[in-house]
Protein backbone atom coordinates (compact mmCIF):
# COMPACT_ATOMS: atom_id res chain seq x y z
CA UNK A 1 0.00 0.00 0.00
CA UNK A 2 1.51 3.00 -1.06
CA UNK A 3 1.28 6.43 1.52
CA UNK A 4 0.32 9.32 -0.25
CA UNK A 5 1.08 12.59 1.51
CA UNK A 6 -1.60 15.70 0.13
CA UNK A 7 0.20 18.88 0.03
CA UNK A 8 -1.71 21.95 0.37
CA UNK A 9 -1.05 24.12 -2.10
CA UNK A 10 -0.28 27.82 -1.01
CA UNK A 11 -3.87 30.17 -0.39
CA UNK A 12 -2.83 33.14 -2.81
CA UNK A 13 -3.80 36.53 -0.45
CA UNK A 14 -6.18 39.09 -1.86
CA UNK A 15 -3.90 41.73 -2.51
CA UNK A 16 -2.19 39.10 -4.74
CA UNK A 17 -5.50 38.28 -6.12
CA UNK A 18 -6.78 41.35 -7.18
CA UNK A 19 -3.48 43.15 -8.80
CA UNK A 20 -2.71 40.06 -10.56
CA UNK A 21 0.68 39.62 -8.66
CA UNK A 22 1.83 36.33 -10.00
CA UNK A 23 0.93 37.21 -13.03
CA UNK A 24 3.23 40.48 -12.79
CA UNK A 25 5.97 38.32 -11.36
CA UNK A 26 6.11 35.95 -14.25
CA UNK A 27 5.65 39.04 -17.18
CA UNK A 28 9.01 40.76 -15.23
CA UNK A 29 10.56 37.24 -15.59
CA UNK A 30 10.01 37.02 -19.31
CA UNK A 31 10.82 40.73 -19.63
CA UNK A 32 14.16 40.33 -18.21
CA UNK A 33 14.54 37.80 -20.89
CA UNK A 34 13.56 39.65 -23.66
CA UNK A 35 16.38 42.06 -23.03
CA UNK A 36 18.89 39.32 -22.68
CA UNK A 37 21.43 38.66 -25.46
CA UNK A 38 20.99 35.44 -27.34
CA UNK A 39 22.99 32.70 -26.67
CA UNK A 40 22.95 30.70 -29.53
CA UNK A 41 25.47 30.17 -32.18
CA UNK A 42 24.53 31.07 -35.63
CA UNK A 43 25.67 27.33 -36.83
CA UNK A 44 26.49 26.99 -40.17
CA UNK A 45 28.32 30.45 -39.85
CA UNK A 46 29.56 29.87 -36.58
CA UNK A 47 31.19 26.77 -35.02
CA UNK A 48 31.79 26.24 -31.64
CA UNK A 49 34.86 24.54 -30.84
CA UNK A 50 33.97 21.35 -28.66
CA UNK A 51 35.66 20.61 -25.79
CA UNK A 52 38.98 18.51 -25.84
CA UNK A 53 37.06 15.50 -24.44
CA UNK A 54 34.45 15.59 -27.33
CA UNK A 55 33.59 12.56 -28.70
CA UNK A 56 33.46 12.85 -32.52
CA UNK A 57 34.96 10.61 -35.18
CA UNK A 58 37.57 8.57 -34.57
CA UNK A 59 41.82 8.60 -34.98
CA UNK A 60 44.83 7.00 -34.85
CA UNK A 61 47.51 8.53 -33.06
CA UNK A 62 50.83 7.94 -34.77
CA UNK A 63 54.21 6.98 -33.58
CA UNK A 64 55.87 10.39 -32.72
CA UNK A 65 57.67 9.06 -29.37
CA UNK A 66 54.66 10.09 -26.65
CA UNK A 67 53.97 6.32 -26.58
CA UNK A 68 53.24 4.56 -23.41
CA UNK A 69 55.33 2.03 -22.08
CA UNK A 70 53.10 -0.39 -22.95
CA UNK A 71 53.80 0.16 -26.58
CA UNK A 72 57.67 0.10 -26.49
CA UNK A 73 56.88 -3.92 -24.68
CA UNK A 74 55.15 -4.70 -28.48
CA UNK A 75 57.12 -2.38 -30.75
CA UNK A 76 60.00 -4.99 -31.37
CA UNK A 77 57.36 -7.11 -32.80
CA UNK A 78 55.48 -4.59 -35.02
CA UNK A 79 56.48 -3.41 -38.35
CA UNK A 80 55.59 0.13 -37.73
CA UNK A 81 57.81 3.04 -39.07
CA UNK A 82 57.49 6.60 -37.10
CA UNK A 83 54.50 8.83 -38.65
CA UNK A 84 52.48 5.80 -38.75
CA UNK A 85 49.56 4.51 -36.85
CA UNK A 86 50.82 2.87 -33.87
CA UNK A 87 47.82 0.19 -33.98
CA UNK A 88 49.20 -2.84 -33.11
CA UNK A 89 45.86 -4.82 -33.73
CA UNK A 90 45.12 -6.27 -30.67
CA UNK A 91 41.19 -6.34 -31.06
CA UNK A 92 40.48 -4.86 -28.00
CA UNK A 93 38.25 -2.17 -29.10
CA UNK A 94 36.60 -4.63 -31.09
CA UNK A 95 35.83 -6.71 -28.02
CA UNK A 96 34.61 -3.44 -26.19
CA UNK A 97 32.73 -2.58 -28.63
CA UNK A 98 28.93 -2.90 -28.38
CA UNK A 99 28.49 -3.47 -31.83
CA UNK A 100 31.86 -5.30 -32.66
CA UNK A 101 30.85 -6.31 -36.54
CA UNK A 102 31.64 -2.04 -37.49
CA UNK A 103 35.61 -3.03 -37.18
CA UNK A 104 37.03 -4.67 -39.76
CA UNK A 105 40.68 -4.80 -38.48
CA UNK A 106 43.68 -7.29 -40.41
CA UNK A 107 47.16 -7.87 -39.83
CA UNK A 108 49.56 -10.24 -41.89
CA UNK A 109 52.77 -11.63 -40.71
CA UNK A 110 55.97 -10.54 -42.70
CA UNK A 111 58.89 -12.41 -43.72
CA UNK A 112 60.92 -10.94 -41.09
CA UNK A 113 58.24 -12.38 -38.95
CA UNK A 114 57.22 -8.88 -37.71
CA UNK A 115 53.51 -7.87 -37.51
CA UNK A 116 51.86 -5.36 -39.78
CA UNK A 117 48.39 -3.91 -39.94
CA UNK A 118 47.03 -4.04 -43.17
CA UNK A 119 43.42 -2.88 -42.59
CA UNK A 120 41.78 -0.86 -39.67
CA UNK A 121 38.10 0.03 -41.41
CA UNK A 122 35.41 1.30 -38.87
CA UNK A 123 31.79 1.54 -40.34
CA UNK A 124 30.78 4.91 -38.40
CA UNK A 125 26.68 4.05 -39.44
CA UNK A 126 26.68 1.39 -36.82
CA UNK A 127 28.75 3.19 -34.10
CA UNK A 128 27.33 5.25 -31.29
CA UNK A 129 30.02 6.77 -30.43
CA UNK A 130 29.92 5.50 -26.67
CA UNK A 131 33.77 5.82 -26.11
CA UNK A 132 34.42 2.23 -25.06
CA UNK A 133 37.17 1.44 -27.89
CA UNK A 134 39.17 4.22 -26.93
CA UNK A 135 39.06 3.14 -23.22
CA UNK A 136 40.00 -0.19 -24.44
CA UNK A 137 43.28 0.50 -26.28
CA UNK A 138 46.22 -0.28 -24.57
CA UNK A 139 48.28 1.53 -26.98
CA UNK A 140 46.45 5.04 -26.73
CA UNK A 141 46.11 4.09 -30.60
CA UNK A 142 42.36 5.34 -31.20
CA UNK A 143 40.84 8.29 -29.79
CA UNK A 144 38.11 10.70 -30.70
CA UNK A 145 38.22 13.41 -31.77
CA UNK A 146 36.49 16.92 -32.20
CA UNK A 147 35.42 16.54 -35.42
CA UNK A 148 31.48 16.40 -35.18
CA UNK A 149 30.31 17.24 -38.67
CA UNK A 150 29.92 13.55 -39.92
CA UNK A 151 26.82 13.98 -42.46
CA UNK A 152 27.96 12.47 -46.30
CA UNK A 153 26.66 11.84 -49.72
CA UNK A 154 27.68 8.11 -49.80
CA UNK A 155 26.67 5.54 -47.06
CA UNK A 156 30.00 4.12 -47.85
CA UNK A 157 31.74 7.52 -46.99
CA UNK A 158 31.06 7.08 -43.64
CA UNK A 159 33.57 3.90 -43.47
CA UNK A 160 36.97 5.74 -42.04
CA UNK A 161 40.48 3.92 -42.94
CA UNK A 162 43.22 3.36 -41.34
CA UNK A 163 45.28 6.04 -43.33
CA UNK A 164 42.50 9.04 -42.85
CA UNK A 165 42.42 7.90 -38.95
CA UNK A 166 45.52 8.62 -38.72
CA UNK A 167 45.82 11.97 -40.71
CA UNK A 168 43.57 13.05 -38.62
CA UNK A 169 45.49 12.10 -35.47
CA UNK A 170 48.07 13.71 -36.54
CA UNK A 171 45.76 16.61 -37.20
CA UNK A 172 44.01 16.59 -33.70
CA UNK A 173 47.15 16.19 -31.56
CA UNK A 174 48.54 19.12 -33.36
CA UNK A 175 45.85 21.51 -32.66
CA UNK A 176 44.79 20.00 -29.05
CA UNK A 177 47.25 17.90 -27.73
CA UNK A 178 48.63 20.72 -25.25
CA UNK A 179 45.43 22.15 -24.18
CA UNK A 180 44.49 22.12 -20.54
CA UNK A 181 41.46 20.08 -19.92
CA UNK A 182 38.43 22.32 -20.15
CA UNK A 183 35.01 22.22 -21.15
CA UNK A 184 34.98 25.19 -23.48
CA UNK A 185 37.75 27.81 -24.60
CA UNK A 186 35.22 30.32 -23.02
CA UNK A 187 34.77 29.03 -20.24
CA UNK A 188 35.37 32.35 -18.16
CA UNK A 189 32.39 33.88 -20.42
CA UNK A 190 30.42 31.51 -20.16
CA UNK A 191 30.59 31.63 -16.40
CA UNK A 192 29.68 35.23 -16.04
CA UNK A 193 26.54 34.20 -18.50
CA UNK A 194 25.21 31.42 -16.91
CA UNK A 195 26.86 31.26 -13.04
CA UNK A 196 28.19 28.58 -11.36
CA UNK A 197 27.43 26.25 -9.37
CA UNK A 198 28.49 26.99 -5.71
CA UNK A 199 30.24 23.54 -4.42
CA UNK A 200 29.90 23.07 -0.57
CA UNK B 1 -24.04 58.44 -60.17
CA UNK B 2 -23.09 59.07 -56.84
CA UNK B 3 -24.19 55.97 -55.93
CA UNK B 4 -21.21 54.39 -58.11
CA UNK B 5 -18.99 56.57 -56.86
CA UNK B 6 -19.87 55.81 -53.19
CA UNK B 7 -19.76 51.86 -54.10
CA UNK B 8 -16.33 52.45 -55.93
CA UNK B 9 -15.22 54.52 -52.96
CA UNK B 10 -16.06 51.19 -50.33
CA UNK B 11 -14.90 48.77 -52.76
CA UNK B 12 -11.24 50.43 -53.25
CA UNK B 13 -10.91 50.65 -49.70
CA UNK B 14 -12.32 47.46 -48.67
CA UNK B 15 -9.37 46.25 -51.22
CA UNK B 16 -7.04 48.47 -49.55
CA UNK B 17 -7.77 47.02 -45.77
CA UNK B 18 -7.77 43.52 -46.97
CA UNK B 19 -4.29 43.61 -48.88
CA UNK B 20 -3.43 45.73 -45.70
CA UNK B 21 -4.63 43.40 -43.33
CA UNK B 22 -2.87 40.59 -45.35
CA UNK B 23 0.52 42.17 -45.55
CA UNK B 24 0.65 43.47 -41.88
CA UNK B 25 -0.82 39.79 -40.53
CA UNK B 26 2.55 38.15 -42.32
CA UNK B 27 4.69 40.73 -40.04
CA UNK B 28 2.71 40.36 -37.51
CA UNK B 29 4.22 36.61 -37.75
CA UNK B 30 7.75 38.15 -37.78
CA UNK B 31 6.78 40.14 -34.74
CA UNK B 32 5.75 37.15 -32.87
CA UNK B 33 8.51 35.16 -33.93
CA UNK B 34 11.08 37.44 -33.12
CA UNK B 35 9.85 38.26 -29.96
CA UNK B 36 9.17 34.46 -28.83
CA UNK B 37 12.89 34.00 -30.16
CA UNK B 38 14.21 36.66 -27.66
CA UNK B 39 12.02 35.92 -24.73
CA UNK B 40 13.67 32.28 -24.87
CA UNK B 41 17.18 33.58 -25.72
CA UNK B 42 17.24 32.87 -29.23
CA UNK B 43 17.33 35.23 -32.39
CA UNK B 44 14.24 34.15 -34.35
CA UNK B 45 14.37 34.48 -38.09
CA UNK B 46 18.02 35.74 -38.92
CA UNK B 47 19.30 34.48 -42.55
CA UNK B 48 16.14 35.45 -44.94
CA UNK B 49 16.67 39.48 -45.42
CA UNK B 50 18.02 41.63 -43.13
CA UNK B 51 17.75 39.77 -39.50
CA UNK B 52 14.44 37.76 -41.36
CA UNK B 53 12.72 40.45 -42.79
CA UNK B 54 11.59 38.50 -45.52
CA UNK B 55 10.48 35.84 -43.62
CA UNK B 56 6.86 35.60 -44.25
CA UNK B 57 7.35 36.29 -47.83
CA UNK B 58 9.37 32.64 -47.87
CA UNK B 59 6.58 31.61 -45.27
CA UNK B 60 3.88 32.51 -47.66
CA UNK B 61 5.24 30.71 -50.51
CA UNK B 62 6.07 27.58 -48.75
CA UNK B 63 2.58 27.74 -47.81
CA UNK B 64 0.91 27.80 -50.84
CA UNK B 65 3.21 25.65 -52.64
CA UNK B 66 2.32 22.94 -50.07
CA UNK B 67 0.12 19.49 -51.24
CA UNK B 68 -2.75 20.49 -50.84
CA UNK B 69 -4.09 17.51 -48.90
CA UNK B 70 -7.62 16.29 -48.15
CA UNK B 71 -7.87 13.10 -46.05
CA UNK B 72 -10.66 10.31 -47.45
CA UNK B 73 -13.31 10.31 -44.34
CA UNK B 74 -13.52 14.00 -43.67
CA UNK B 75 -16.29 16.33 -43.88
CA UNK B 76 -15.76 17.73 -47.52
CA UNK B 77 -17.96 20.88 -47.48
CA UNK B 78 -17.21 21.64 -44.11
CA UNK B 79 -13.73 20.82 -44.01
CA UNK B 80 -13.49 23.42 -46.79
CA UNK B 81 -15.77 26.11 -45.00
CA UNK B 82 -13.99 25.54 -42.05
CA UNK B 83 -11.09 28.01 -42.87
CA UNK B 84 -12.55 30.41 -44.70
CA UNK B 85 -15.03 30.43 -41.94
CA UNK B 86 -12.49 31.25 -39.49
CA UNK B 87 -10.27 34.12 -41.88
CA UNK B 88 -13.54 35.92 -43.61
CA UNK B 89 -15.35 37.07 -40.37
CA UNK B 90 -12.18 37.74 -38.70
CA UNK B 91 -11.00 40.12 -41.42
CA UNK B 92 -14.74 41.69 -42.04
CA UNK B 93 -14.04 43.18 -38.40
CA UNK B 94 -12.04 46.20 -39.86
CA UNK B 95 -15.22 46.71 -41.83
CA UNK B 96 -16.54 49.06 -38.43
CA UNK B 97 -12.86 49.75 -37.03
CA UNK B 98 -12.35 53.76 -37.77
CA UNK B 99 -8.92 54.74 -38.20
CA UNK B 100 -9.27 57.85 -38.17
CA UNK B 101 -11.66 60.77 -38.27
CA UNK B 102 -12.79 62.13 -42.34
CA UNK B 103 -9.93 64.64 -43.47
CA UNK B 104 -9.33 65.96 -46.97
CA UNK B 105 -7.01 64.99 -49.93
CA UNK B 106 -6.92 67.32 -53.20
CA UNK B 107 -10.48 68.54 -52.72
CA UNK B 108 -11.71 65.00 -51.83
CA UNK B 109 -13.16 63.73 -48.81
CA UNK B 110 -11.63 60.60 -47.22
CA UNK B 111 -13.01 58.90 -44.61
CA UNK B 112 -10.63 56.29 -43.08
CA UNK B 113 -13.43 53.59 -42.22
CA UNK B 114 -15.36 51.14 -44.60
CA UNK B 115 -18.61 52.12 -42.88
CA UNK B 116 -20.00 53.69 -39.80
CA UNK B 117 -22.46 51.39 -38.43
CA UNK B 118 -24.92 52.51 -35.12
CA UNK B 119 -24.06 49.10 -34.41
CA UNK B 120 -20.65 48.77 -35.20
CA UNK B 121 -19.70 46.95 -31.42
CA UNK B 122 -22.67 44.30 -31.64
CA UNK B 123 -21.83 43.71 -35.25
CA UNK B 124 -17.98 43.27 -33.98
CA UNK B 125 -18.68 40.89 -31.43
CA UNK B 126 -20.88 39.05 -33.80
CA UNK B 127 -18.28 38.06 -36.55
CA UNK B 128 -15.74 37.69 -33.90
CA UNK B 129 -18.33 34.75 -32.30
CA UNK B 130 -18.76 33.56 -36.21
CA UNK B 131 -14.95 33.33 -36.64
CA UNK B 132 -15.44 30.88 -33.99
CA UNK B 133 -17.42 28.39 -36.11
CA UNK B 134 -14.48 27.67 -38.02
CA UNK B 135 -12.70 26.32 -35.50
CA UNK B 136 -15.64 24.37 -34.30
CA UNK B 137 -16.61 23.00 -38.05
CA UNK B 138 -12.61 22.33 -38.30
CA UNK B 139 -12.95 19.77 -35.11
CA UNK B 140 -16.15 18.82 -36.64
CA UNK B 141 -15.19 18.14 -40.17
CA UNK B 142 -11.82 16.36 -39.97
CA UNK B 143 -13.15 13.25 -38.33
CA UNK B 144 -10.23 12.47 -36.27
CA UNK B 145 -9.88 12.20 -32.22
CA UNK B 146 -7.38 15.23 -31.86
CA UNK B 147 -9.18 17.99 -34.20
CA UNK B 148 -12.63 17.00 -32.45
CA UNK B 149 -11.49 17.32 -28.98
CA UNK B 150 -10.03 20.65 -29.89
CA UNK B 151 -12.91 21.89 -31.69
CA UNK B 152 -15.43 21.01 -28.33
CA UNK B 153 -12.92 22.42 -26.36
CA UNK B 154 -12.90 25.80 -27.89
CA UNK B 155 -17.12 25.41 -27.90
CA UNK B 156 -16.39 24.71 -23.98
CA UNK B 157 -14.58 27.81 -23.93
CA UNK B 158 -17.04 30.07 -26.13
CA UNK B 159 -20.09 30.03 -23.73
CA UNK B 160 -17.51 30.60 -20.90
CA UNK B 161 -15.78 33.69 -22.43
CA UNK B 162 -18.17 34.90 -25.02
CA UNK B 163 -21.20 36.40 -22.01
CA UNK B 164 -18.41 37.96 -20.00
CA UNK B 165 -17.47 39.62 -23.31
CA UNK B 166 -20.54 40.93 -23.96
CA UNK B 167 -21.23 42.55 -20.55
CA UNK B 168 -18.02 43.85 -20.14
CA UNK B 169 -18.68 46.17 -23.48
CA UNK B 170 -21.40 47.58 -22.01
CA UNK B 171 -19.69 50.14 -19.99
CA UNK B 172 -18.00 52.06 -22.03
CA UNK B 173 -20.81 51.75 -24.56
CA UNK B 174 -22.90 53.27 -21.09
CA UNK B 175 -20.55 55.97 -20.94
CA UNK B 176 -20.06 57.07 -24.78
CA UNK B 177 -24.16 56.30 -25.24
CA UNK B 178 -23.37 54.96 -28.53
CA UNK B 179 -22.63 51.48 -30.36
CA UNK B 180 -20.63 53.20 -33.25
CA UNK B 181 -17.36 53.13 -32.66
CA UNK B 182 -16.54 56.52 -34.15
CA UNK B 183 -18.94 57.80 -31.39
CA UNK B 184 -17.40 56.00 -28.47
CA UNK B 185 -13.74 57.21 -29.56
CA UNK B 186 -15.10 60.64 -29.83
CA UNK B 187 -17.02 60.67 -26.52
CA UNK B 188 -13.45 60.28 -25.25
CA UNK B 189 -11.83 63.68 -24.81
CA UNK B 190 -8.24 63.97 -23.50
CA UNK B 191 -5.47 61.98 -21.72
CA UNK B 192 -8.02 61.35 -18.66
CA UNK B 193 -11.13 61.17 -20.88
CA UNK B 194 -9.59 57.93 -22.62
CA UNK B 195 -11.88 55.11 -20.99
CA UNK B 196 -9.31 53.13 -19.21
CA UNK B 197 -9.75 55.19 -15.76
CA UNK B 198 -13.36 54.85 -15.48
CA UNK B 199 -13.56 51.31 -16.40
CA UNK B 200 -10.43 49.53 -15.47
CA UNK B 201 -12.53 45.98 -14.42
CA UNK B 202 -14.37 46.21 -17.89
CA UNK B 203 -10.76 46.06 -19.34
CA UNK B 204 -9.41 43.27 -17.44
CA UNK B 205 -12.40 41.25 -18.19
CA UNK B 206 -12.13 42.04 -21.90
CA UNK B 207 -8.57 41.20 -22.03
CA UNK B 208 -9.24 37.54 -20.64
CA UNK B 209 -12.43 37.80 -23.19
CA UNK B 210 -9.95 38.39 -25.91
CA UNK B 211 -7.05 36.11 -24.89
CA UNK B 212 -9.84 33.41 -24.95
CA UNK B 213 -11.38 34.47 -27.99
CA UNK B 214 -8.05 34.78 -30.27
CA UNK B 215 -6.75 30.95 -28.73
CA UNK B 216 -3.52 32.52 -27.23
CA UNK B 217 -1.66 30.64 -24.22
CA UNK B 218 -3.21 31.27 -20.90
CA UNK B 219 -6.63 29.69 -22.77
CA UNK B 220 -5.48 28.27 -26.22
CA UNK B 221 -7.32 24.76 -25.06
CA UNK B 222 -8.37 24.26 -28.60
CA UNK B 223 -4.68 23.47 -30.08
CA UNK B 224 -3.18 22.93 -26.65
CA UNK B 225 0.18 21.14 -29.05
CA UNK B 226 1.33 19.08 -26.06
CA UNK B 227 -2.19 17.12 -25.42
CA UNK B 228 -3.51 17.18 -28.44
CA UNK B 229 -1.42 16.84 -31.50
CA UNK B 230 -1.91 20.42 -33.24
CA UNK B 231 -5.45 20.70 -32.02
CA UNK B 232 -8.33 21.75 -34.57
CA UNK B 233 -6.41 21.90 -37.23
CA UNK B 234 -3.98 18.60 -37.32
CA UNK B 235 -5.89 17.43 -40.25
CA UNK B 236 -5.38 20.50 -42.49
CA UNK B 237 -2.40 21.54 -45.09
CA UNK B 238 -1.46 23.99 -47.14
CA UNK B 239 -2.70 27.31 -47.23
CA UNK B 240 -6.23 26.07 -45.99
CA UNK B 241 -3.54 25.41 -42.44
CA UNK B 242 -2.18 28.45 -43.04
CA UNK B 243 -5.44 30.56 -42.74
CA UNK B 244 -6.30 29.03 -38.99
CA UNK B 245 -3.41 30.37 -37.11
CA UNK B 246 -2.93 34.00 -39.79
CA UNK B 247 -6.92 34.20 -38.59
CA UNK B 248 -6.80 33.33 -35.25
CA UNK B 249 -3.34 34.54 -34.03
CA UNK B 250 -2.65 37.61 -35.94
CA UNK B 251 -5.71 39.26 -37.86
CA UNK B 252 -8.10 37.94 -35.00
CA UNK B 253 -5.31 39.13 -32.35
CA UNK B 254 -5.03 42.30 -33.86
CA UNK B 255 -8.84 43.23 -34.81
CA UNK B 256 -9.82 42.93 -31.58
CA UNK B 257 -6.26 44.60 -29.89
CA UNK B 258 -7.90 47.91 -32.11
CA UNK B 259 -11.50 47.33 -30.59
CA UNK B 260 -9.77 47.39 -27.15
CA UNK B 261 -8.26 50.42 -28.26
CA UNK B 262 -11.18 52.26 -29.27
CA UNK B 263 -13.16 51.00 -26.37
CA UNK B 264 -10.53 51.84 -23.59
CA UNK B 265 -7.70 54.33 -24.82
CA UNK B 266 -9.75 56.69 -27.06
CA UNK B 267 -8.38 55.22 -30.48
CA UNK B 268 -6.70 58.04 -32.83
CA UNK B 269 -7.57 60.51 -30.28
CA UNK B 270 -3.47 61.76 -29.05
CA UNK B 271 -1.36 64.71 -29.48
CA UNK B 272 -0.99 66.68 -32.62
CA UNK B 273 2.75 65.96 -33.18
CA UNK B 274 2.89 63.87 -36.05
CA UNK B 275 1.18 66.23 -39.05
CA UNK B 276 -1.18 65.10 -40.91
CA UNK B 277 -0.82 61.42 -40.63
CA UNK B 278 -0.96 62.11 -36.83
CA UNK B 279 -4.62 60.07 -35.78
CA UNK B 280 -3.17 57.13 -37.44
CA UNK B 281 -0.06 56.77 -36.51
CA UNK B 282 -1.28 57.19 -32.83
CA UNK B 283 -3.80 54.24 -33.29
CA UNK B 284 -1.49 51.86 -34.71
CA UNK B 285 0.91 52.89 -32.06
CA UNK B 286 -1.41 51.76 -29.42
CA UNK B 287 -2.78 48.75 -31.48
CA UNK B 288 0.92 47.49 -31.59
CA UNK B 289 1.09 48.33 -27.81
CA UNK B 290 -1.66 45.96 -27.31
CA UNK B 291 -0.49 43.37 -29.45
CA UNK B 292 2.57 43.48 -27.92
CA UNK B 293 1.33 42.98 -24.66
CA UNK B 294 -0.52 40.25 -26.03
CA UNK B 295 2.22 38.42 -26.97
CA UNK B 296 3.81 38.95 -23.76
CA UNK B 297 1.52 37.64 -21.98
CA UNK B 298 1.24 34.29 -24.85
CA UNK B 299 4.98 33.99 -24.15
CA UNK B 300 4.61 34.17 -20.50
CA UNK B 301 2.01 31.61 -18.93
CA UNK B 302 1.35 28.15 -18.67
CA UNK B 303 -2.24 26.94 -20.58
CA UNK B 304 -5.02 26.71 -18.45
CA UNK B 305 -7.65 23.40 -18.33
CA UNK B 306 -11.00 23.79 -20.09
CA UNK B 307 -12.89 23.30 -16.80
CA UNK B 308 -10.15 26.37 -15.15
CA UNK B 309 -11.34 28.72 -18.10
CA UNK B 310 -15.68 27.99 -17.70
CA UNK B 311 -14.61 28.27 -14.09
CA UNK B 312 -12.84 31.90 -14.03
CA UNK B 313 -15.05 32.74 -17.07
CA UNK B 314 -18.56 32.04 -14.86
CA UNK B 315 -17.34 32.70 -11.57
CA UNK B 316 -15.24 35.75 -11.99
CA UNK B 317 -15.49 37.56 -14.94
CA UNK B 318 -19.46 37.55 -15.50
CA UNK B 319 -19.85 38.87 -11.76
CA UNK B 320 -17.45 41.55 -12.56
CA UNK B 321 -18.97 42.60 -15.43
CA UNK B 322 -22.02 42.90 -14.48
CA UNK B 323 -20.75 44.64 -10.84
CA UNK B 324 -19.12 46.95 -13.24
CA UNK B 325 -22.99 48.00 -15.31
CA UNK B 326 -23.92 48.44 -11.93
CA UNK B 327 -21.41 51.20 -10.77
CA UNK B 328 -21.25 52.80 -13.93
CA UNK B 329 -25.19 52.80 -14.04
CA UNK B 330 -25.40 54.35 -10.49
CA UNK B 331 -22.24 57.21 -11.27
CA UNK B 332 -24.19 58.11 -14.35
CA UNK B 333 -27.76 58.46 -12.72
CA UNK B 334 -25.90 60.33 -9.98
CA UNK B 335 -23.96 62.60 -12.22
CA UNK B 336 -26.58 63.04 -14.83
Amino acid sequence: MVKLKYVERPKLSLLEKLLFLDFIKGLKVTFKNLIRKTITTKYPYEKLTPPKRFRGTHAHRVKDGNEPPSFSVLEKFMDINTGESRCVACYMCQQACPMPSLFRIEAVQLPNGKKKVVRFDMNLLNCLYCGLCVDACPVDCLIMTDIYETAKYQRESCVIHMDDMSERGKDFDRRRLKEPDRIWIDDQERIKLWGQIKWS
Amino acid sequence: MEMLATVIGVVIKSVIFIVGMFLAAAYLTLIERKFAGHVQQRPGPLHVGYHGLLQPIADALKVLTKEDLVPNNVDKVLFYLASLMAFVPAIMILAVVPFGDPFTIFGIEIKPFITDLNIGLILALAFGSISIYGVIFAGWASNSKYPMIGGLRKAAVLIGYEVALGFAMVGPIMMAGSFSLREIVQAQEGFFGAFIWYQPIAFIVILFAILAETGRTPFDVQEAEAELVSGYNTEYSGMKFGLFPLAEWYIGTFVLSAIAVILFFGGWKGPHIFGVLSPFIWFFLKVFMMFMFFLWVHWTLPRYRVDQITEIAWKVMLPLSLLNIFITAIIIIVKG
